[in-house]
Order: C-alpha cells, then structure tokens, then sequence
C-alpha cells in the first residue's frame, strides 16, 4: 500500500492536498498520525521558548548612527563652503553683470551663515535627547537648508545673468533658516513657523 | 514565544524623526523577536547578535520609508530575514553541521521527501549504528542539527508563517526549491525525535 510521502502530509495540512491524498489520509491510519504529528511538531516549534542576547547590541548601533549624523553634518558644511567658493568666484569673475550682485549685502548674509554654522557646530545634538517634535522641526529644517545649497551649488562659479538676483535672496533664506535651525537645537523653540 | 509586538504610531514618527530615545524603544521592543529569528536561522548566537546589529543599523537608516502599511514588525522582520539569509549565503556561518546532521541520522537516499517510500519507511531504523546509545533530543537540538538552509526555511515557514513563494523570493530560489527543502526537514525532524538520536 502505498503511503503519503511528507510533501503530501505537508501539502494536506496546508490545505491543499491532492484528491489521492486526501481521499488516502482518510482511510489511512498510519498517515493521518503522521499529519497530525506534523501539526504537533509545528505547534512545538511556534512554543519553542524565547532567547535573549547575552550582549546589549543598542549602544553599537546608538554608536554607529551617531558617526554617521556627524559624516553627514561634515558632509553638508563642505558642500555649504563649497556653494560660499563658487559665489566668491561669481563676484571676482563676473563683476559686469548687467545686475550686478550687491557684494556688501552678500558678503553680510554669507557671514551671518558662517557665524550661525559655528554656533551649530559647538552644539551636539547626539548628546541631547530631545522631543519627537524638536527633531521633527531640525529634520526638516536641515532639508530645507539642504535643498537651498543645492541651489546654490547649481548656479556654478559663473552663473547665468537672470541668477545674479537670486543669489541674495538664496542666502538670506539660508540665514532665515539657519538662524530657526538654532533656535530648535540649542533652545528648542516649540514653534518656529514650519 | 508569545511576544507584543504593538508599538504606539507616536513612537514610530519620533523615530522616524530621527529621536534616538524613540529609536532605542523601537529596539528594545523588538529586539527579543529579531534576535530569535536569527539565533533560530544562524543557530550561533554570536552570528545572531550580528544580525541583531545589522538588522537595526537598517532599521534606523530606513525608518523614513516606512509608511505605516502593514505591522512595523513585519517590515523589520523582512530586514532581520535578509540579513539572516545572506549570512548564509555568504557563508559566513560554519558548515559544520550538515555533515553532522547525515552523519548522525543516516540520511540515505530513501529518506528523500520527494520519494515514494512514505511513512512507514520515514518511521524506520534510518542509520543509526548499533553501538550508539539512543538518546532523547528535543526540538530545539533537532532543529539545531538541521542545515542553515533547511532550518530557515522551517523557521520562516512554519513559525514566521511566510509562504513558499516568499520564502523563495528571499532566498533567490524556486518555489519547489523552498517545498522540497521544507518536507526534506520534516523527515529528519521527524526521524531524529522518533529515534531519539544520540548527539
């Protein structure tokens, strides 16, 4: 007589059985014991007790998020110089522009950034917890920051005539943002207009 | 293994916020479930942690992109399963144990899920030597003694409930593969616990 093999038993206990096996495991004493010590096993193995690990794995994780938060902030102000060189190339390269910049005004916000990118730098978020909405506010802000150097460096060392106007307002949003950016890490503002 | 695997929506966006108290309670919540499924797959513990590690490492980049579809723990668990599968397909675990697993139930060609021998055959001497003392195994050790492949594919399948055709999808394999590799562990699991297998 010939018997289910284990894929029939498995297939039977996963509801889809042959018609053969089906029909077999009805009449089959020696089969219908095997499907339910299938069924047996399973349940043994969904009640196996849970292990723990014996080592804390969070603070080598917590370790290495942090590392990567500090490439990224690394990262952002070598792209943040980066778009400050090629507007300091704009102004010595282009200087006839039919609307020329206005060097002084630039010159100030671009300082304004650098004084407020220092005061980002002395402060580490990573050592602080804050609320789920302070980092909320930060995240978005740095995006929008992001959003603003990639602007900046999209203009290039020698950028189109109809740019030249923008470039100001570029950078004083940047402050703009900056400045709230500060605001939310150091003294964690509840509101800052987002 | 009886764990709750609810985690209020307000935690999952501060961490998505990038809040590393709310990213530690994601851990905590959920390290005792990735750790067993690893442990469970890798079957060594330091392996397991590893996972543990890695599994979260993604967890905490990829956050943003979880958009609440489905269980947070489904979507964590389908992490911890890849980092698990690709330890073995890396070999990076010790391919120790299938030579242990023939060697100590005898596994023969006729013990092959796919044939025609059928139960009673599955509940045979199978190879055990005469000198050798039986001994009770337990599951966990069964398990254990299972190959990677064949054991992940019983722990995803009958614990973690993923189908065959997901199972096949992770491990870059067929659906018949997983099938067969399934009832293949079932016979051995069902051997060594019949028998008692001796270590």
């Amino acid at each position: 007589m010939m018997h289910c093999t284990m894929d029939d038993v498995l297939a039977l206990a996963a509801g889809e059985g042959s018609a053969w096996a089906r029909q077999h495991v009805a009449g089959c004493a020696a089969c219908r014991a095997e499907l339910e010590a299938l069924y047996q096993r399973v349940a043994r193995l969904k009640a196996l007790p849970a292990r723990r690990p014996a080592r804390d794995r969070w603070p080598a994780v917590r370790d290495a998020v942090l590392a990567e938060r500090r490439r990224r902030r690394e990262r952002w102000g070598v792209s943040g110089l980066a778009a400050a060189a090629a507007l300091a190339g704009l102004l010595v390269f282009r200087p006839f522009w039919t609307k020329p910049v206005d060097a002084a005004e630039l010159a100030r916000v671009k300082q304004q950034s650098a004084t407020l990118e220092q005061q980002l730098g002395r402060y580490d978020p990573d050592g602080r917890v804050t609320s789920g909405r302070s980092a909320a506010l930060a995240a978005a802000l740095e995006d929008r920051i992001a959003v603003i150097d990639g602007e900046l460096a999209q203009l290039g060392p020698v950028p189109a005539q109809a740019h030249s106007a923008d470039l100001v307002n570029l950078w004083q949003q940047r402050v703009d943002l900056m400045e709230q950016l500060v605001s939310v890490r150091v003294t964690r503002a509840a509101y800052v207009g987002l | 293994m009886t764990i709750s695997l609810a985690v209020p929506d307000i935690l999952v966006a501060r961490a998505q916020s990038g809040d590393l108290e709310a990213l530690e309670a994601l851990y905590r919540a959920f390290e005792t479930p990735v750790y067993n499924l690893a442990l469970r797959v890798l079957r060594r513990p330091e392996d397991a942690e590893d996972v543990l590690q890695e599994t979260f490492l993604e967890v905490v980049r990829s956050i943003k992109q979880y958009r609440g579809e489905g269980h947070l723990w489904g979507w964590i668990r389908q992490i911890a399963t890849s980092k698990a599968l690709m330890r073995i397909r890396h070999d990076r675990v010790r391919e120790t144990e299938e030579f242990h697993e023939e060697s100590a139930v005898g596994a023969g060609p006729g013990a092959g899920a796919g044939d025609m021998a059928g139960v009673g055959a599955m509940g045979g001497a199978g190879g055990m030597s005469p000198g050798a003392v039986p001994a009770q195994i337990d599951l966990e050790r069964a398990l254990e003694r299972l190959s990677e492949t064949a054991r992940a594919v019983v722990w995803l399948h009958d614990v973690e409930g993923y189908t065959h055709e997901e199972i096949a999808e992770q491990m870059g394999k067929t659906v018949s593969f997983s099938k067969s590799q399934l009832a293949r562990a079932h016979v051995r699991l069902r051997r060594m616990l019949d028998e008692g297998v001796a270590r």
